[in-house]
């Protein structure tokens, strides 16, 4: 009969452990891809205007920064 | 209103009458689906027959889904949707002449499946007016839910197999409802029937209700 | 929707949460040790009373998870208390919910294999449970799908609201249903009178301490959804400012 019992509760805090540590980790992960990017459009155009076939316009400021 | 939703609802089963969907389709998937739960209960009457009421409803549930999906199919062509939000028709207006053209074609289907039902598994038919009683509340319940789910899910993508899954959880009650009213009104009882027929008049009015309201910005949405 | 860097989360807030889920965290620890080992067997049951603190905590969290939903839902219907947050937070409470409906259903199940003899029985709050599981798996398809996040959030809400007033006339009919076939209807309510002294304080901590899990839980998972909403939005900001450079450019 005990075994029952035993495996209740493993499943209960199991899963329920398991479902915090994942959304801890997917919080962090995504704040993390969030600071990391540019938030500014500077960063990665100048990228790509780099890599375009103007490489010497690729200095020019580009547009305004949405907001 | 009123005005408008026997406007769709005409237009519907005109469109129904003249292409013929629901009878060359939807009424041979039902049947289909008679013949299978024959084949799988076995073919022994003492099993089929008490099971008659449930399996009839488990027919109708799922030929309500596609006779929903055929609904809104009807839509999705030339853009008749942009049509019907622009046409200037109260939206609770068209939201009750779907549901009631759907409702209309379900009944029809029903009378065609209770002779099934009969046929097939042997059911002895009587306590006809509680039989009626719980179509019409069961189907008119099922109708307003469908029409309803219909319209979010044809807007979307996954149209197919979200209606299902939306549709059928909602409408357990009204499943059990009316199996157990189709149930005593087999089994010569016909009186123990009247609490289900409550619960399913109360099912069709509630649901008929919200779905008049949310229907509007539903149709927006799409 | 303005990107400036809201500062993730104020101290604050993230300091109680910390604290609620200490709390928390404690709470389940006590009632696992009170359940497992303080309280006595019951004499009837034996040692499978003990599954009876967390198991009624699952679905009293379960259900409570689904009222929030619909709660959220209504403000977010409702055009003066329309918010983003009402979406976001209904959204997680289901999230939250359908994992202890979930449990509600396996905790039910493994107490009634050495209960009733079966796997499965069509107990009306165990089969409501299992209706619930089903309308929260609808729900959450619903919400996944891609759309204008106003469209997206009502046509969520009123799929709430839908099953959410669905549930009553469902426990309703399951229960009478099962009525009429005369069949043992374990009621937890009435079980509820035979537990006393420790067990009942056992029980209820389990209530309490789950209740704050709940809370901590879909804390968290509102925090996540804003933050992917961010990075989307983010996202698609870098993106046309891309574009606009190229313009620009090209």
């Amino acid at each position: 009969m005990n075994g029952y019992v035993e495996a209740g509760y493993v499943v209960i805090l199991g899963t329920l452990g398991t479902y915090a540590v994942t959304l801890v980790a997917r919080e962090r992960a995504t704040r993390r891809r969030i600071d990391g990017a540019p938030t500014t459009a500077q960063g990665p155009s100048r990228e790509a205007a780099d890599t375009s076939a103007l490489p010497q316009l690729g200095a020019e400021e580009p547009g305004p920064r949405l907001s | 209103m009123l005005r408008d939703a026997m406007l769709v609802a005409g237009k519907d089963l005109r469109i129904e009458i003249r292409s013929r969907v629901g009878l060359n389709q939807v009424g041979p998937f039902a049947v289909a689906v008679l013949l299978l739960f024959g084949l799988a209960l076995g073919p022994d009457r003492q099993v089929l027959a008490p099971a008659s009421a449930g399996l009839f409803w488990v027919a109708v549930l799922l030929s309500t889904i596609l006779a929903v999906q055929r609904s809104y199919a009807i839509e999705s062509a030339d853009a008749a949707r942009d049509g019907l939000r622009l046409s200037g028709l109260d939206p609770a207006g068209i939201f009750l002449g779907k549901a009631g053209a759907i409702a209309v074609q379900l009944l029809v289907l029903e009378a065609a499946l209770t002779i099934g039902v009969a046929l097939l598994y042997g059911a002895h038919l009587s306590g006809a007016l509680v039989l009626v009683a719980a179509c019409a509340a069961g189907t008119l319940g099922l109708t307003a839910i469908g029409t309803l789910y219909g319209v979010v899910a044809s807007g979307l993508q996954t149209r197919e197999t979200l209606l299902p899954l939306l549709f059928l959880p909602v409408v357990a009650p009204v499943l059990l409802a009316a199996t157990k009213a189709w149930d005593a009104a087999l089994a010569g009882t016909p009186g123990r029937a009247g609490g289900w027929l409550d619960v399913l008049v109360v099912f069709a009015v509630l649901y008929t209700a919200i779905g008049t309201i949310a229907f509007g910005p539903l149709l927006e949405d799409g | 929707m303005s990107t400036a860097s809201h500062p993730a989360r104020t101290d604050r807030a993230t300091l109680a949460l910390r604290g609620l889920g200490a709390v928390a965290l404690a709470g389940v620890a006590a009632t696992v040790w009170l359940g497992l080992f303080v309280t006595p067997p019951d004499e009837f049951m034996g040692n499978l009373v003990r599954l009876l603190y967390v198991h009624p905590p699952m679905a009293w969290v379960a259900f409570l998870a689904y009222g929030m939903a619909g709660l959220a839902s209504v403000f977010y219907l409702w055009p003066r208390t329309r918010a983003e947050r009402f979406d976001r937070l209904a959204g997680a409470s289901a999230e939250v919910g359908v994992v202890f409906t979930g449990l509600t259903l396996v905790s039910g199940s493994i107490w009634g294999r050495p209960t009733w003899g079966a796997w499965w029985v069509w107990d009306p709050l165990l089969t409501t449970t299992a209706l619930l599981f089903v309308l929260y798996l609808g729900y959450l398809a619903l919400r996944r799908v891609p759309g204008d996040f106003h469209a997206r959030a009502r046509r969520s809400a009123i799929a709430a609201l839908v099953a959410f007033v669905d549930v009553p006339i469902v426990y309703f009919s399951v229960d009478w249903w099962r009525s009429l076939h005369q069949a043992p209807t374990i009621n937890l309510i009435t079980h509820k009178t035979y537990v006393h002294g420790s067990m009942a304080w056992t029980l209820l901590l389990g209530f309490v301490s789950f209740t704050l899990v709940y809370i901590w839980l879909v804390a968290h998972r509102y925090r996540l959804a804003k933050l992917q909403d961010r990075e989307e939005t983010e996202g698609l900001e870098v993106a046309l400012a891309e574009r606009r450079a190229e313009a620009v450019a090209g």
